[in-house]
C-alpha cells in the first residue's frame, strides 16, 4: 500500500492506515478520553452506592471517618497533585523537544506514585492491626454502629480500586522511562506520554474526590 | 497530498473513478496465509470473520441448552434431567446467548468487517485494541466454560443477589468471566466511536454516514457507558462472596435491590445494544433491495440516539415488583413509554421506504420483513409489559420470556442474519443457495412463531418462567412450544449447512451483486488487504440510487502509475459538496 | 491549534499552587464544623473546582477540540443519571430495607 501522505517525513511510529501524523495524535487521545469516560462510569458505581448509603446511614459516616488519619490522606493529595504536575511538565519537555527533562519528570512521577501507595500501605496496615478488616472479617468495636463494617468495605473498596488504578498508572510510567531514555520521544511524537498523562489526571481527580468523602466528614 | 490543488476558498481534489475488480487475484484472504497470520492479525476483517465463528460456536452452544430446556418442559414434572442441571441451563442458555452471542454479534462480526469499509477507510483506528478485544472474548469465555465445568451456576444470567451471593457453585469465576467479556466490549465501543469520529473518507460528512454506522455508533455509546457499571457491579457481587462487603447481601448489611439497580443500569440498556445494530442493518438491507433513497435519514439516524439515551432512563422497570420506592416505579413506568417513540419512528420510515420501491425480494430483505413482524409484536408487548398494573400481573411469567424472545431473537436474530446474508458475499466472494436461504427463512419464522407465541398465552395464564415443575393445564402449550423450538433449530441448522457449503463450490460473488451504493459495495470481492487501493471521496449519500454507480466509485486521483484509477474525469472540493466536470 | 497546546510553567505551576492552596483550605474547613448540609456542599464544591483546574489545564481540555470536552461532561451526566434515577428509589422507599 502506497503510503498517501508521503510530503512530509513520519516518525518511525507512524500507522500505515492513518493520513497523517495529527490524525493519529488527535484519535488515540479521542479514543483515551473515551476510555476516560467508561473510567468514570466504573468509579461511578462505587461512588452511587457511597450516595445511597450516606443518604440513608449519615450518622455512620460521621462516626466511622474517625478512624482514617486526614494529615495522611491529606499528605497523599498533596503528592497525587504534584504527580499530576510532573506528567504534564514532561508533556511539555517532549512538546519543547527537551528529552532529558521528559525522563527526568517522569521519573519523579514514578517516585511520587510510588509514595503515594507507601502511605496507602501503611494506612491499610494500621487498620489491619485494629482488627478493621473489610466486609464479613470486620472485627472492631471501636465505632458504635452496626453498620460499620459497610463503611470500610466502601472505604477499602474505593481507594483499594483507586490504589490499582496507581498501580497501573506505575507501570505506564515505568514503561513511558524506559522508552523516554531510548529517545522515542520528542516534538513531532509523544502520544504515548500525552494519553498516559490523561489517565494519571483521571486517576488524580478521583483521588481529588475520594479524599473529602471519606477522610474530611467531620 | 501531493495531488490535491489548492484553491482560494475552498480546496478542490482530483478525483478518479475507480471501478472494483470482481475476482481479484489478490485480497485480504490471501495476501498474508497461516494459522499464524490469523492469530496476530490487526485487520479488521479477519478480526470480524474471527469473531463471527466464535459466536456462531456459542450460537450453537446457546441453542442446544436451550432445546434441552425446552425438551424438559415436555412433561409437568420430570423428563429426563434433573432439576438443578434444568436450573443451570436455563442459566447458561442465557448468560451464553447475552454475553457471548448477541452483545458482540452485529457489532464486533458484521460491524467490524463493514464499518471501515463504509467509512472509506483502511482499518479501525485501533488495530491492535480490536485484536486484544477478541482475546480479552476468548479469555472470558474459556473462564466462563471453566465455571461451568467447575461447579455451574444456577442463579439466572441476572445474578440477583443475595441468591448469588450466597448459593454454591462457581459464581465468582462466572462474574469474574463476564467482567473480562464487558471489557472486550467496553473496547469494541472506544474503538467504534472513535473511527467513526476520525476514519472517515474525504467528503463523508455526518449527514452521509450510513446508518449502519448511526446504529453502530449509538450501539458503541451505550457500550462504553452502561457496560462499566456491570463491570464493577459484578466485581462487588465477587467481592460479596470472598469478602462479605454488604453493599448488596441483606446479611451483612447491604441492600439487594441496589444490585438490581446497578445491574438493570447496564443491562437494560445492553437490550439496546443488542438491538440498535440491528436496526442499522435493516436501512441498509431496506435501501438496497427497495432500490430508493431511505426515507427519513435524520429520523432514522437520530431515533438510534435517541433510543441509545432513553434506555438509560428506564432500567427500574425490571423491578416493579422488586420493592422499589413506588415513586420510583411510576416515573420508570412513565419513561419507559418512551421508549416506544423513536422505535416507532423507526417502523414507520422503514415501511414508508419500502412505500413505491422497485422492490427485489431477495432473501436478506426476506429475514427484514420477518424482522418487522417480529420485532413489531416483542416490541408492543413491551409496552404492555412497561405499565406497572399489568406488570405486576405478568412478572416472571412466560409473557416476559415470550416477549424479550420476540425482541432478541425475532429481531436481533433476524436482523442478524439478514446482515449475515446480504454482506456474506463480500466477506467471503461467493453466493449461497438463494432458494434454500428462502426456505430456511421461512422455516425459522414458522419455528420462531410455534414455540413463542403459546408463551404469550400461558404467561398471561400465569406460567412463571424458569419452572421446573408446572401444573397440567399448561402442558399443550409447552409441548407446541418445545415442536417449536425443534423447528427453529432445524432452520438455524439449514442456514449453517447451506452457508458452509457455499464456501466450498457456490457461486463467485460479483464485487456488487446487489447493486448497492453503499461504499463496501464499491471495492473488490474479496476486498484486498488495505480496502482501498486509493483514498475514497464521497460526495453522494450512501442511498442516492437516483445517481449513476460512476459517481460512487470515486476516488483521490494518484499518480499515473498506480494502474487501478480510470483517468480523472471529476474535480470536487474537499468537503464533496459539488462536482464541476473538467 | 487544538491539541498542541504548549503549556508555560507559569501554567502549570500556577495551577499546582492553586490546588494545593485548595487541597488546605478544605481541610481547613473542616475544622471548623460547618453544620450539615453545608460541610458536605463545601468540600464537594472545592473538589469540584479542583477537579476542574485539573481538567482545563492539565487535560488541556481548555484548548483541546469541545468534543473532548463533550465525552467528560457526558460522562458524568450518566453517573449523574445512574446516581439521581437510583436515589428516587432508596430515598422514597418506606422502609429502607424491604421486606423479605
Amino acid at each position: 500500500m502506497a503510503d498517501h501522505s508521503s510530503s512530509t517525513t513520519h516518525s518511525r511510529f507512524f500507522q500505515h492506515h492513518f493520513v497523517d501524523a495529527e490524525q493519529q495524535f488527535q484519535t488515540a487521545k479521542m479514543g483515551m478520553w473515551i476510555f476516560l469516560v467508561t473510567e468514570i462510569l466504573m468509579f461511578g458505581g462505587l461512588f452511587a452506592a457511597y450516595i445511597v448509603f450516606r443518604l440513608w446511614y449519615p450518622d455512620l459516616f460521621t462516626q466511622a471517618s474517625t478512624e482514617l488519619n486526614t494529615f495522611w490522606g491529606g499528605v497523599n493529595t498533596v503528592v497525587l497533585i504534584g504527580s499530576s504536575l510532573t506528567v504534564a511538565m514532561a508533556i511539555k519537555s517532549a512538546q519543547l523537544n527537551q528529552k532529558k527533562n521528559i525522563a527526568i519528570n517522569l521519573g519523579i512521577t514514578l517516585a511520587l506514585a510510588a509514595v503515594f501507595m507507601v502511605i496507602k500501605y501503611f494506612e491499610w496496615t494500621h487498620k489491619f492491626e485494629l482488627g478493621i478488616f473489610p466486609g464479613q472479617f470486620y472485627d472492631f468495636g471501636g465505632i458504635a454502629h452496626e453498620k460499620a463494617n459497610v463503611f470500610f468495605s466502601l472505604y477499602y473498596l474505593m481507594t483499594g480500586l483507586h490504589g490499582i488504578h496507581v498501580l497501573i498508572g506505575m507501570g505506564l510510567m515505568g514503561w513511558l522511562l524506559w522508552r523516554s531514555l531510548k529517545n522515542h520521544f520528542d516534538s513531532e511524537y509523544y502520544t504515548p506520554i500525552e494519553i498516559t498523562g490523561l489517565y494519571w489526571h483521571l486517576v488524580d481527580i478521583i483521588w481529588i474526590f475520594l479524599f473529602p468523602l471519606f477522610y474530611l466528614i467531620e | 497530498m501531493d495531488t490535491a490543488e489548492s484553491s482560494s476558498t475552498s480546496k478542490k481534489i482530483q478525483v478518479q473513478r475507480y471501478k472494483p475488480d470482481d475476482n481479484p487475484e489478490k485480497h485480504y484472504l490471501n495476501e498474508e496465509t497461516g494459522l499464524w497470520s490469523w492469530l496476530t492479525t490487526v485487520d479488521h476483517k479477519k478480526i470480524g470473520i474471527m469473531f463471527l465463528g466464535a459466536i456462531t460456536f456459542f450460537f450453537f452452544v446457546g441453542g442446544i441448552m436451550a432445546l434441552l430446556v425446552r425438551t424438559e418442559l415436555w412433561t409437568p414434572a420430570k423428563t429426563f434431567i434433573e432439576a438443578n442441571t434444568y436450573n443451570q441451563l436455563f442459566t447458561l442458555h442465557g448468560a451464553i446467548m447475552i454475553f457471548l452471542f448477541l452483545v458482540p454479534s452485529v457489532p464486533a462480526a458484521l460491524g467490524n468487517f463493514i464499518l471501515p469499509l463504509q467509512l472509506g477507510a483502511k482499518d479501525v483506528a485501533f488495530p491492535r485494541l480490536n485484536l486484544l478485544s477478541f482475546y480479552l472474548y476468548l479469555t472470558g469465555a474459556g473462564i466462563a466454560i471453566f465455571s461451568i465445568l467447575n461447579g455451574g451456576i444456577d442463579t439466572g444470567w441476572t445474578f440477583y443477589t443475595p441468591y448469588s451471593s450466597t448459593t454454591g457453585g462457581a459464581v465468582t469465576t462466572m462474574v469474574f468471566g463476564v467482567f473480562v467479556i464487558g471489557f472486550s466490549s467496553i473496547l469494541t465501543g472506544v474503538n467504534f466511536i472513535t473511527t467513526i469520529h476520525k476514519m472517515r473518507a474525504p467528503g463523508l460528512t455526518w449527514d452521509k454516514l450510513p446508518l449502519f454506522c448511526w446504529g453502530l455508533y449509538a450501539t458503541s455509546i451505550i457500550q462504553i457507558l452502561a457496560t462499566p457499571v456491570l463491570a464493577i457491579t459484578l466485581a462487588l457481587v465477587g467481592m460479596e462472596r470472598i469478602l462479605g462487603i454488604g453493599i448488596f447481601d441483606p446479611a451483612m448489611g447491604g441492600d439487594p435491590v441496589l444490585f438490581q439497580h446497578f445491574f438493570w443500569f447496564y443491562s437494560h440498556p445492553a437490550v439496546y445494544i443488542m438491538i440498535v445494530p440491528g436496526f442499522g442493518v435493516v436501512s441498509e438491507i431496506i435501501t438496497t433491495f427497495s432500490r430508493k433513497h431511505i426515507f427519513g435519514y435524520w429520523a432514522i439516524a437520530l431515533s438510534s440516539l435517541a433510543i441509545a439515551f432513553i434506555g438509560f432512563l428506564v432500567w427500574g422497570h425490571h423491578m416493579f415488583v422488586s420493592g422499589q420506592a413506588s415513586l420510583a416505579s411510576m416515573v420508570f413506568s412513565f419513561l419507559t413509554f418512551l421508549v416506544g417513540i423513536p422505535t416507532g419512528i423507526k417502523m414507520f420510515n422503514w415501511t414508508a421506504t419500502l412505500y413505491k420501491g422497485s422492490i427485489d425480494l431477495k432473501s436478506p430483505l426476506l429475514y427484514i420483513f420477518g424482522f418487522f413482524f417480529l420485532f413489531l409484536v416483542g416490541g408492543l408487548t413491551g409496552i404492555v409489559l412497561g405499565s406497572i398494573a399489568l406488570d405486576v400481573h405478568l412478572h416472571d411469567t412466560y409473557y416476559v420470556v415470550a416477549h424479550f424472545h420476540f425482541v432478541m431473537v425475532g429481531g436481533m436474530v433476524m436482523a442478524f442474519l439478514a446482515g449475515l446474508h446480504y454482506w456474506w458475499p463480500k466477506i467471503t466472494g461467493r453466493m449461497y443457495n438463494e432458494t434454500m436461504a428462502k426456505i430456511a427463512c421461512g422455516i425459522i419464522f414458522v419455528g420462531f412463531n410455534v414455540t413463542f407465541l403459546p408463551q404469550f398465552v400461558m404467561g398471561s395464564q400465569g406460567m412463571p418462567r424458569r419452572y421446573f415443575n408446572y401444573i397440567e393445564q399448561f402442558q399443550p402449550f409447552h409441548q407446541v412450544s418445545t415442536i417449536g423450538s425443534f423447528i427453529l433449530g432445524l432452520g438455524f441448522l439449514m442456514v449453517f449447512y447451506y452457508l458452509v457449503k457455499s464456501l466450498f463450490g457456490g457461486q463467485k460473488a460479483t464485487a456488487n451483486p446487489w447493486g448497492s451504493r453503499a461504499m463496501e459495495w464499491q471495492i473488490n470481492t474479496r476486498p484486498p488487504l488495505h480496502n482501498f487501493h486509493h483514498i475514497p471521496v464521497i460526495i453522494n449519500g450512501p442511498y442516492d440510487y437516483h445517481k449513476p454507480m460512476e459517481e460512487f466509485q470515486l476516488g483521490l486521483a494518484e499518480s499515473p502509475t498506480d494502474g487501478h484509477g480510470q483517468e480523472s474525469d471529476l474535480e470536487v472540493t474537499s468537503d464533496g459538496k459539488e462536482i464541476n466536470a473538467e | 491549534m487544538s491539541g498542541h497546546h504548549i503549556s508555560t510553567d507559569k501554567t502549570l505551576l500556577g495551577v499546582a499552587a492553586a490546588l494545593l492552596m485548595l487541597t488546605i483550605l478544605t481541610v481547613g474547613v473542616n475544622y471548623i464544623h460547618i453544620p450539615a448540609p453545608w460541610n458536605i456542599i463545601t468540600a464537594m464544591g472545592i473538589a469540584v473546582v479542583k477537579a476542574g483546574l485539573v481538567a482545563l489545564f492539565f487535560m488541556n481540555l481548555y484548548w483541546d477540540e469541545r468534543f473532548n470536552s463533550i465525552l467528560l461532561v457526558a460522562g458524568l451526566a450518566f453517573f449523574g443519571l445512574l446516581v439521581g434515577l437510583t436515589l428516587l428509589d432508596t430515598l422514597f422507599r418506606a422502609n429502607v430495607m424491604p421486606a423479605f
